[in-house]
């Protein structure tokens, strides 16, 4: 196993903010990024898609700032930069050349802090144009594009967290007020709750002298509401939807209920994901596509999250002429076979030797390295994740992998969506 | 209650970085004609090779195109001694990442794997290139594939796009009007022994280039590039493939061919002219300037209208994209459907306008952007990597990289301006991908000379 040791230094300013600093000299750029523990788990019925719409007008001008600068400004001093929002999260991140470091931590400190006094009707009607294109772009006039939201929809219950998408709803997004910005940027926007890691070519305490310089004055204004942990245990019976619609190939989605990001069970789950379907000599490949050839491709991965659940898919897209219901039929034994035998040595070594020299590709560059550490400092209260996750995996045994198949992927806690061809009328 | 007055510290000033330069290569030919290309980057740890064949596509059969990327996605499918499935094994234990493909330019095929796994994975892809076995079954499954893969890129308005694209803006008799990896009929009559026929007549490390990079600290990098590859040899009665020339673009490009998806939500529009090549005239490093102001950032000359102005938009861009010979500049995103015909009429008559011009202000910030970001972009083995395998297709170095790089300092508005008017010539090539029967009268009657000529096709 490969030896990571990127050095990790934190401090907490007294307003609450956390600041974790990696030093790397090779080359002479910093990235600075910021993760603030709200995301769409946290929006409320009627409000969903408001966190990403947020994310948006983040660029749209602060109290010093004018609209569209805080993209000119550092574009014109080399920064590359942008925020994604996701179910637990919203993060902004730009790296620049080292001069710059300053001028980042101003424009952030400018809005992560006075964003309100540049909100207005007009800012927020543009955005809103905008994400309901990013919607239509990528999910409405994309085949399948809705089929992950329909995953999420079907495998945890109305009114869980989780049960909606990030980009929301477009009666949602019109719905949304200047008054629900300013609401939402007092509970969730400020230092107590931000992860700031700053990664790249700078020394620890000029780094740490410079963050305090510009957040130190914040106050510590994030109040979020109490939100109680929504546990949800694996389904006990088969959940599925189907659509019948305009796409190229029938194409099955089979999800099912994990525990939570990086758990010790929810790393066991993603071993058996790669078993299943994550690698080229994965059992399903090899059954599916190579063998059988009914399968023209499959994909396994899994995505952690924080609140009660995390989620593993299966994605397979199926050959014309085969019917969706045998290759469930086979993924079903497929199931069963891995909880009754559990992976071999083999398939262990190859999930984790693509595990690592993925891990090892993130982190590689330091915006996915920064990026990483803020992920686990937010969202798992540890900044020396990064260092320490390829061991973690390393120490699972088989008889793990085993037994977390058969606590969290019994065929009969699945939920399928199948999106099926719309069977075109012979012609006459 | 209580207050404070606090004092919020002034925007700071920033210290520009110091010029960059590319990391130094260190090279050798090999006596067998392949060239070695080598960078040391301290600290990263997944080291990255990339191989380039450069091989024009018209050295496919007509009848069989698609048969490159059939042979490059299946050189990993089976070897002299490995079946397909052993050999995604030995991949695949060690962590291995081998992949293959096709273009414009030639056959590639990339390995990323964790350092202490070089002098193996090294030895996998000697196998891949040089001793690939193309089982039947193998093959005919990739070609299965395919043809899924071709519904699929149909299906999706952007895609769907660039295939109409292509096969307007290039004349008929190119390969470039067709698709790379090849289309339904060509891609459903290639057999194993197209496939064995195109490897043993054009795979050969003449002409090749092979770059690593990564943290070569106690890596003698040559002698394991050599260890491996040294004794691939030419294939029997191989000739030194024609040097490419430029495409010839259609006698009728300047036009509008509707793309009908009716419903669509949403329009994808594309516009098109031609671009140069990286050894144009006047230097390359006025375009990515170019794609930059107009059309490489919220705030560039497109978006500032159609994205924040309007809100008809989640992006649009711009891009020069360079060929061996000859290039293209496309411009393309999606609006929203219902202002179809608006945003067209507002896009081409920005990159119309833009031939009067551009201001110092975009000039600069679009140099200073180039340059100052290349630090951050070529910090990775990957990148590094890449952009050295891309350059090697066209015989040049990443010694062309430092010198665009350096040669943005005299870049001002008027070079700027003259460089878009080399190729910015009003006759532009446009497809649509929306609602034909919504916006296609709206079309006709824009005052731009493409809206002419007005061709609707089925989506």
């Amino acid at each position: 196993m490969a030896d990571i040791a990127y050095p990790i230094a934190e401090r907490t300013l007294a307003n609450g903010l956390r600041v974790v600093v990696s030093e790397d000299h090779t080359v002479p750029t910093v990235t600075v990024n910021l993760w603030v523990g709200v995301g769409s788990r946290h929006e409320p019925a009627g409000r969903t898609g408001f966190a990403h719409l947020f994310e948006h007008l983040m660029f749209q001008g602060s109290r010093n700032v004018k609209s569209g600068e805080h993209f000119s400004a550092l574009m014109a001093e080399g920064g590359r930069l942008n925020a994604t929002t996701w179910f637990d999260r919203t993060n902004y991140f730009e790296t620049i050349p080292k001069g710059a470091l300053e001028l980042a931590l101003w424009l952030e400190a400018d809005r992560h802090g006075h964003l309100l006094d540049a909100v207005n009707q007009e800012n927020l009607d543009n955005q809103r144009d905008v994400v309901k294109e990013e919607k239509r772009q990528r999910y409405d006039n994309v085949p399948y594009g809705n089929a992950l939201v329909d995953v999420y929809a079907t495998v945890f219950p109305e009114g869980h967290p989780y049960h909606h998408p990030t980009i929301g709803s477009m009666e949602d997004l019109d719905a949304a007020s200047v008054e629900d910005v300013h609401a939402f940027f007092r509970h969730y926007y400020g230092p107590n709750n931000t992860v700031l890691t700053i990664v790249g070519d700078v020394e620890p305490d000029d780094a740490f002298a410079k963050v305090e310089k510009y957040f130190g004055a914040l106050p510590a204004s994030a109040q979020p509401p109490a939100h109680d942990v929504h546990h949800l245990d694996p389904l006990t019976e088969p959940v599925r939807l189907e659509r019948v619609e305009e796409v190229p190939n029938d194409r099955l989605h089979l999800a099912w209920r994990l525990p939570v990001d990086s758990d010790e069970d929810y790393l066991a789950c993603s071993l058996a994901f790669d078993v299943l379907g994550g690698l080229s000599t994965s059992r399903l490949v090899q059954r599916l596509v190579r063998d059988e050839q009914v399968a023209t491709a499959v994909h396994a991965h899994t995505m952690g999250f924080v609140d009660g659940v995390s989620l593993g898919l299966l994605i397979i897209d199926v050959a014309a002429g085969t019917d969706a219901g045998a290759i469930e039929d086979a993924v079903v034994e497929e199931l069963d076979r891995l909880i009754a035998e559990g992976p071999t040595a083999i398939e262990m070594e190859s999930s984790l030797a693509e595990t690592e020299r993925a891990w090892l590709s993130s982190l590689a560059s330091q915006e996915e390295r920064a990026d990483l550490i803020c992920h686990y400092t937010l969202l798992a209260d540890d900044s020396h994740f990064v260092n320490t996750l390829l061991d973690r995996i390393g120490a699972i045994g088989r008889d793990q992998v085993k037994a977390a198949a058969a606590t969290y992927l019994q065929p009969r806690s699945r939920a399928v969506v199948s999106y099926l061809v719309e069977e075109q009328e012979a012609a006459a | 209650m209580n207050t404070s007055v606090v004092v919020e510290p002034p925007r700071p000033d920033v210290d520009p970085p110091e010029p960059y330069t590319f990391p130094e290569a260190r090279r050798r030919t090999l006596p067998n004609g392949l060239d070695v290309v080598v960078y040391d980057v301290p600290g990263q740890y997944v080291h990255s090779v990339r191989v380039s064949i450069p091989l024009p596509l018209s050295r496919e059969p007509r009848d069989t195109e698609g048969v490159a990327t059939i042979m490059a996605r299946t050189l990993d499918e089976g070897t002299a001694n490995h079946s397909s499935s052993e050999f995604a094994l030995l991949l695949e234990r060690k962590g291995v990442a081998l992949g293959a493909g096709a273009s414009e330019a030639g056959i590639s095929v990339d390995v990323d794997v964790a350092k202490r796994h070089l002098e193996y994975a090294m030895d996998l892809l000697r196998q891949a290139l040089t001793e690939p076995s193309f089982p039947d079954a193998e093959v005919t499954r990739h070609v299965k594939q395919r043809l899924a893969e071709i519904e699929q890129e149909r299906s999706v308005a952007a895609q769907r796009g660039a295939i109409e694209l292509i096969a307007t803006f290039f004349d008929a008799s190119e390969r470039s009007s067709r698709p790379t990896a090849g289309s339904r009929e060509t891609v459903a009559a290639i057999t194993r022994d197209d496939v064995v026929a195109f490897h043993s007549r054009e795979v050969s490390p003449v002409g090749a280039t092979v770059v690593l990079a990564g943290d070569l600290d106690g890596v003698d990098a040559f002698a394991v590039v050599e260890a491996a590859l040294g004794g691939w040899t030419a294939p029997e009665g191989w000739e030194a493939p024609p040097q490419p020339v430029a495409a010839r673009t259609a006698a009728n490009r300047g036009r509008v061919v509707v793309v009908d998806r009716p419903g669509s939500v949403q329009t994808e529009l594309v516009v098109a002219a031609n671009g140069p090549d990286r050894r144009v005239e006047g230097g390359w490093s006025p375009y990515p300037v170019l794609g930059f102001v107009l059309g490489g950032s919220p705030n560039a000359r497109v978006d500032a209208v159609l994205r924040e102005e309007k809100g008809y938009t989640y992006g649009i861009r711009s891009i020069f994209r360079p060929r061996r010979r000859g290039g293209l500049f496309l411009t393309s995103g999606s609006v929203r459907g219902d202002v179809t015909v608006e945003s067209l009429d507002i896009l081409l008559t920005i990159l119309d306008g833009a031939r009067q011009g551009f201001t110092d202000v975009e000039t600069k910030q679009g140099v200073d952007y180039i340059a100052m970001t290349a630090a951050s972009r070529y910090a990775t083995a990957d990148a590094i990597a890449d952009e050295a395998a891309t350059l090697a297709f066209e015989g040049l170095t990443t010694e062309f990289t430092t010198e665009t790089l350096r040669d943005l300092a005299d870049l001002d508005a008027e070079r700027l301006g003259d460089a878009y008017g080399r190729f910015a010539d009003g006759e532009w090539t446009v497809v649509v991908v929306g609602d034909a029967g919504a916006h296609v009268d709206g079309i006709r009657a824009l005052p731009h000379a493409a809206a002419r000529d007005v061709t609707v096709v089925s989506g």
